[in-house]
């Protein structure tokens, strides 16, 4: 039933007028209440208790970068960034190390931030390939933006500077 | 109430003696002769797992206000009694105890013994079962995983140690108070239904019903298993899928804080 899912969903995702799609289109309907919109993001699968009815649910599985460790960083990193925002300004002057702080903390932001949505959306159980897909696209643009920072903080003037001209203009 | 009022009622001395006492049954108002009738329309979402290849479908009830009692719960136990008896929902207490009417009305998830009946009659009043629940029948969703998830959590208190007197275990009052807004929930499953986070992740995020609960015997100073209840928390998925929505802390019908508790759970796992 999965496979049958989550084979329709890539074929509603990817080709959403592609006409082998009108066979999919009434089962769908016929599982769900929400059916009316002919085109569903992961429809609800018919339900599956796993072991018996008194089994407690599994407890999903830990990663020291996941969890506890994981949410601090992403916390330290968001309150770090108001100060690092203002202090530039605030002081006046051009820090190129001020800068790197900066880039490299909203460069991690972004990728918790984006990451976040993927485990939120794309569950491995459902979506192993796209979550995987997402994932790796996630660190690829996450490089490109660091590389692109890198060189417009080197050879170019600089996020903070390019900011207050953009704001003096 | 409705028998309160009328009891007091014989005894005022500007009524008429011989006005005739109506016989009725639990939580109607008495019909007063003089009033318009107050048809309001009730829409119940209706669907029979007999008939499973027909879709889920509203269906229209019209009820006079001034015989219905005040709450939803009245409505519906009326709608069930007089109009259609196929119409199926839980309830138990009626009064907002036992959690089992929670359903949405007019698109907010609250227990239906708890809801009053909007009194406009203009607009009509939607019932709906939980969201994103699975429906056994009309208004009764599937709470099977809900309680499994419950069940993970350990939801009793863990102890090895006996205390020295070989007595209770004592508590003081600082850290009972700890326990207040905690203790209150009833699991009606409204928070955790109403959680955007809860609908996409339902599997393995555990929801602001258990994790309020999970909370509950993580702050309980008599509990010794702190640790191991933290450890099966501290991944990805059980309590990290909350996003701070509120919807859970805006919908409980009891007034409690689940969007709270996570936050103080969060906090317990940080340090």
């Amino acid at each position: 039933m999965a496979s049958f899912a989550r084979s329709s969903l890539l074929r509603q995702t990817l080709a959403p007028r592609a006409p082998f799609l009108q066979k999919n289109v009434g089962v769908s309907q016929v599982v769900a209440f929400h059916a009316s919109a002919k085109k569903q993001i992961l429809p609800p699968l018919p339900q599956s208790v796993q072991g018996t009815m008194n089994d407690p649910a599994p407890i999903p599985e830990t990663h020291p970068s996941e969890g506890s460790y994981h949410w601090s960083f992403e916390r330290l990193v968001c309150v770090g960034l108001v100060p690092l925002s203002f202090a530039p300004f605030a002081a006046g002057s051009l820090n190129p190390v001020m800068d790197a702080i900066l880039c490299s903390l909203l460069v991690a932001h972004s990728h918790i931030g984006f990451q976040a949505a993927i485990v939120d959306y794309f569950p491995p159980s459902r979506v192993p390939k796209f979550r995987a897909t997402c994932n790796w696209l996630l660190r690829a643009f996450t490089l490109t933006t660091a590389v692109g920072l890198y060189e417009f903080e080197t050879n170019d003037v600089g996020v903070t500077e390019a900011l207050r001209r953009i704001w003096t203009a | 109430m409705a028998s309160l009022r009328t009891t007091s009622r014989l005894f005022a001395a500007s009524r008429p003696m011989f006005r005739p006492v109506f016989a009725r049954t639990y939580a109607t108002v008495e019909p007063t002769p003089s009033e318009q009738p107050k048809m309001k329309t009730f829409k119940v979402y209706r669907w029979n797992p007999d008939q499973p290849s027909e879709k889920p479908q509203m269906q229209s009830y019209d009820l006079d206000l001034n015989k219905t009692g005040p709450m939803m719960l009245d409505a519906l136990i009326r709608i069930k009694n007089e109009l259609d008896p196929t119409l199926t929902f839980r309830r138990s207490c009626r009064e907002g105890i036992c959690g089992s009417c929670a359903m949405n009305i007019d698109g907010v998830n609250t227990l239906a013994c708890l809801c009053r009946i909007p009194t406009d009659t203009k607009t009509e009043s939607r019932i709906y079962p939980l969201p994103h629940t699975y429906v056994v029948k009309d208004l009764v969703p599937d709470m099977t995983h809900f309680y499994k998830q419950y069940k993970s959590i350990k939801p009793y208190l863990q102890r090895d140690t006996p205390t020295e007197d070989g007595l209770e275990f004592r508590q003081s009052p600082e850290d009972r108070k700890k326990l207040d807004g905690l203790y209150e929930c009833i699991l009606c499953a409204c928070c955790s239904t109403s959680c955007p986070s809860y609908w996409w992740n339902s599997e393995e995020y555990l929801g602001p019903a258990v994790l309020l609960q999970s909370f509950r015997w993580l702050a309980d100073s008599r509990d010794e298993k702190t640790a191991e209840r933290k450890a099966a928390l501290d991944n990805s998925m059980s309590v990290y899928r909350c996003h701070t929505i509120l919807n859970c802390t805006r919908t409980c019908p009891k007034g409690l804080n689940p969007g709270r508790a996570i936050a103080e759970i969060k906090k317990m796992l940080a340090v």
